[in-house]
């Protein structure tokens, strides 16, 4: 027999570990009813008799005939390029906005708060519709003597009122509100020291902005911002009530002529699910550019890990190598 | 009670035709309704240092932030070089400068904080350089291209070699492309050190610069600002290292409550105080 303090010392601990009955239950329990949902996706309809049927019960026939067909993908094509240019749109406006809202000007910062109150405050489907029929209050656009002569004009009936162009301002302008605040909150956060810093070395004001504060303020901007892509690929959807032949749209145009609902659903959600999953991989790297200078363990997280792990081939320890200084010190 | 200026001949300018690098006359400041600055006076030789010591909450910061204006002064004159901070003079009218002249003025001013400072997203090298590249590269001309484009590009080379050797004269040149989290304490002072410098201050303010430090890695700052003063450069210090003050400095300054209750050679002031708080504020620090 040994002796204690060998034990003490040496010993790697033997103990029975605790018994979790309650988590094998409600594992146990779960897996029944994700088998009894996964039976009815991928099972047929049986006939009243009881023998097999042929009709699927989501339809997946449908699905498969539906989801590459031409007017869906270039539905896909659509709603992605609507999503991209109106969050373009917001992104640039929302930056303006924000900027203004910053500013010591209290004519511009009321300027901005007035059109987040206004373009949050109301829903998009409305302000969609109201650009679409903006023709009706506006027949004219002209450039010209504020209150005197019009130089130039055209008719809007051509610019505004086509669906493509109401449904971009209906999104992007509505976004705008959304993203406005969202740079506001990401340049409040970067450290005062970091402005004075910048003035003491006789930066003016906007190159103080543009190499110092959105730098540091993009790590607290891009997640928000990530989840409004997102956010705006789904909302996009409104566009379709305008008009514009997008995958809602295929969907209405589908099941109007099918009546058949359950499957250009799947289609469209399908299409939908392999936009958002791309968007985030395009996220991850976007923040993994802006996390640049920034150590810490806080940033290995589970997304991370499995994006690295598929994307980047291990190289030396994964992303990120431990130093003789224990510091994290990120990958070149 | 006479003026600290009066007091201290020894750094008070005696050759009028040049005047000292900082010259401070009756500088008032408030926040709100806290008086910070109760009417400072103080000039600042050129090549000097200059030690200023105090309890904290006694407006030395304020008055070193007065200095390059992030805090602008309520009243009294204050010039850096014969110029005043912040206002020009015009027929006999004060005007305030624009951002852009403040600017101008701020570029010849160095300053190192208390917290570094330095910029995350950028590694040491990019630190020291971003600020010359950016405020003080000649502009590119479209009336003469090309001279102009090979002007700035020199202009960018010579500023990293530049850059370059201020990390290797503050020690770091191993660290020029390490992120500011990647280095300890004292060599981000250092770093930061090196920006201030990058800009060919003609004065150099230090906001307590030890202060956030182990204390282990307070000496290596320490020396660099040592090695600035040999060179001759002017600086002003706001630090609780009395043993700096007393080997490197030209001048000590006790300020309490918005005043200068004492200044003099560091070596008579601190041998024998003749202010009360002075004494007081003297047997806290140096036990």
């Amino acid at each position: 027999m040994q002796s204690d303090q060998s034990t003490e010392v040496h010993e790697p601990i033997k103990a029975v570990p605790v018994r979790h009955p309650g988590r094998w239950v409600a594992g146990l329990v779960l897996l029944v009813l994700l088998a009894m949902v996964t039976n009815t996706i991928v099972s047929k309809i049986p006939k009243q008799n009881g023998q097999p049927g042929t009709q699927w019960r989501y339809g997946w026939d449908l699905v498969r005939q539906l989801i590459f067909s031409a007017p869906y993908a270039n539905a896909a094509l659509l709603t992605m390029w609507l999503t991209l240019t109106a969050m373009l749109v917001g992104i640039g406006l929302g930056l303006v906005i924000a900027l203004f809202r910053l500013s010591p000007n209290p004519l511009l910062s009321g300027t901005a708060w007035t059109y987040t109150w206004f373009f949050r405050g109301t829903p998009v489907i409305v302000q969609i519709f109201f650009w679409y029929n903006i023709a009706s209050i506006y027949p004219t656009l002209g450039v010209g003597v504020p209150f005197g002569t019009v130089y130039w004009h055209l008719n809007p009936i051509t610019l505004i009122s086509g669906f493509v162009a109401a449904a971009i301002l209906g999104l992007g302008l509505n976004e705008a509100a959304y993203m406005s605040e969202i740079f506001r909150a990401g340049m409040l956060s970067v450290d005062r020291g970091q402005i004075e810093a910048a003035q003491s070395l006789g930066m003016p004001h906007t190159l103080t902005q543009r190499l110092v504060v959105l730098p540091q303020a993009m790590r607290v901007i891009i997640p928000p911002t990530g989840n409004e892509v997102i956010s705006m690929l789904k909302t996009s959807a409104l566009a379709g009530l305008v008009g514009l032949p997008e995958l809602f749209y295929q969907y209405q145009g589908t099941a109007a002529n099918t009546f058949q609902n359950i499957p250009p659903l799947i289609a469209i959600s399908l299409w939908y699910l392999l936009i958002t999953t791309v968007l985030s991989i395009g996220q991850y790297f976007v923040e993994r550019h802006y996390r640049r200078g920034v150590a810490g363990v806080s940033q290995r997280r589970f997304g991370g890990y499995v994006l690295s792990s598929v994307f980047k081939p291990r190289r030396r320890g994964g992303m990120w190598d431990v130093t003789s200084d224990s510091v994290l010190v990120p990958h070149r | 009670m006479s003026t600290p200026v009066a007091q201290s001949p020894s750094f008070v300018s005696e050759d009028a035709s040049r005047p000292p690098m900082v010259l401070a006359q009756d500088v008032r400041k408030r926040f709100g309704r806290l008086q910070v600055l109760r009417g400072i006076n103080l000039a600042v030789e050129a090549g000097t240092v200059t030690c200023i010591v105090g309890p904290s909450g006694s407006g030395k910061s304020t008055f070193l932030r007065c200095i390059n204006h992030l805090e602008r002064v309520d009243a009294g004159r204050l010039s850096v070089d014969g110029t005043l901070v912040g206002y020009r003079m015009r027929r006999g009218k004060l005007y305030e400068l624009t951002d852009r002249q403040i600017c101008k003025m701020r570029a010849d001013i160095g300053m190192v904080f208390q917290r570094f400072n330095l910029f995350p997203h950028l590694t040491a090298l990019e630190n020291v350089t971003v600020a010359p590249l950016r405020v003080r590269r000649p502009p590119f001309s479209f009336r003469h291209p090309i001279r102009s484009h090979h002007a700035r590009r020199a202009f960018k080379e010579e500023v990293r070699r530049e850059a370059a050797d201020l990390l290797e004269r503050v020690g770091l040149a191993d660290k020029s492309s390490s992120y500011p989290s990647q280095l300890s304490g004292g060599q981000q002072q250092r770093v930061a050190i090196a920006r201030a410098l990058a800009m060919k201050p003609k004065l150099m303010l230090f906001d307590e610069p030890t202060s956030a430090l182990d204390p282990e890695l307070v000496g290596e700052v320490l020396d660099v600002m040592r090695g600035l003063a040999a060179d001759g450069m002017t600086m002003i210090v706001v630090t609780h290292e009395m043993g700096f003050a007393r080997e490197v400095g030209d001048a000590l300054v006790f300020m309490d409550d918005g005043e200068i209750l004492e200044s003099g050679a560091p070596r008579d002031v601190l041998a024998a105080p003749s202010n009360p708080r002075f004494q007081a504020f003297l047997s806290k620090v140096l036990t």
